[in-house]
């Protein structure tokens, strides 16, 4: 809706099964939990590094509804324990 | 495999149906006019954030957004946003809405200039309707009068 107005967007988010059916015009997928798009906590080497990558996909997209990824992972070592931590994060909100 | 979210989702909802997502009723498409670094850029955050002198968004169905200065040294970050992940973003608002990381990169070349804006809205919302024809117009004219060339929007 804001493309309609003329400014290409890009959406830098964390939920790819969320992203593939309401279909961004733009995405990029950065695998960091929900909240934590940028990184941890006052890590500011890590959410520059995560805003590089985004913009540094720009150029690439051909046409509307792509999604990319852009190689962010949580953890260096490809862990996904985190999964569990946020999985009931989220649940407490029930 | 990537985190799957709506199954989560659909738990924290229960007894209650599970959130329907919308596409956008036309799925726009601007093409990129200017390269990065030569674009003005603002955030997108439905973090529903403000700075803490501004008005407090009202829980749920609140269709009205903030303008947040880029200028770093206005005032605290504030999340209006209920939703239970707050916890950590709280800690740093930096995490979803990278208004340092942005202003460095307006300092070394990366991008042109910051827009003096950024905005805020809430997500989460069930109004899909109101969004197309409300909410997402009067996004969109505040990005043209900041002149902005590229919006990054961070879900949250």
């Amino acid at each position: 809706m804001i493309e309609n107005s003329g400014i290409p967007t890009l959406v830098i988010g964390t939920a790819l099964d969320i992203m593939q059916k309401v279909r961004p015009p733009r995405a990029v997928f950065v695998d960091h939990p929900v909240g934590r798009t940028f990184g941890p906590p006052h890590d500011r080497q890590r959410n520059l590094t995560v805003l590089r990558k985004a913009l540094a996909e720009l150029p690439l997209f051909i046409g509307p509804g792509e999604i990319r990824d852009i190689g962010c992972q949580w953890q260096n070592d490809g862990s996904r324990a985190w999964e569990d931590e946020l999985r009931a994060e989220m649940l407490r909100d029930r | 495999m990537p985190f799957d979210y709506l199954p989560v989702m659909a738990e924290v909802s229960a007894p209650k149906p599970p959130r329907t997502l919308v596409a956008p009723s036309n799925l726009g498409w601007s093409a990129i006019k200017k390269p990065v670094g030569a674009s003005r850029v603002a955030l997108l955050s439905s973090a529903a954030l403000r700075l803490a002198n501004q008005q407090p968004f009202t829980p749920r169905e609140d269709l009205s957004y903030r303008l947040v200065p880029s200028d770093l040294d206005v005032g605290e970050i504030v999340i209006d946003h209920h939703s239970g992940i707050g916890r950590v973003p709280r800690q740093d608002p930096e995490i979803v809405f990278p208004r340092t990381a942005l202003a460095e990169l307006a300092k070394d070349g990366t991008i042109a200039s910051v827009s003096p804006i950024h905005v805020s809205f809430m997500g989460g919302l069930r109004c899909h309707k109101e969004i197309e024809t409300d909410l997402a117009p009067g996004i969109a004219k505040e990005l043209q009068n900041a002149a902005v060339d590229l919006a990054l929007l961070v879900p949250y």
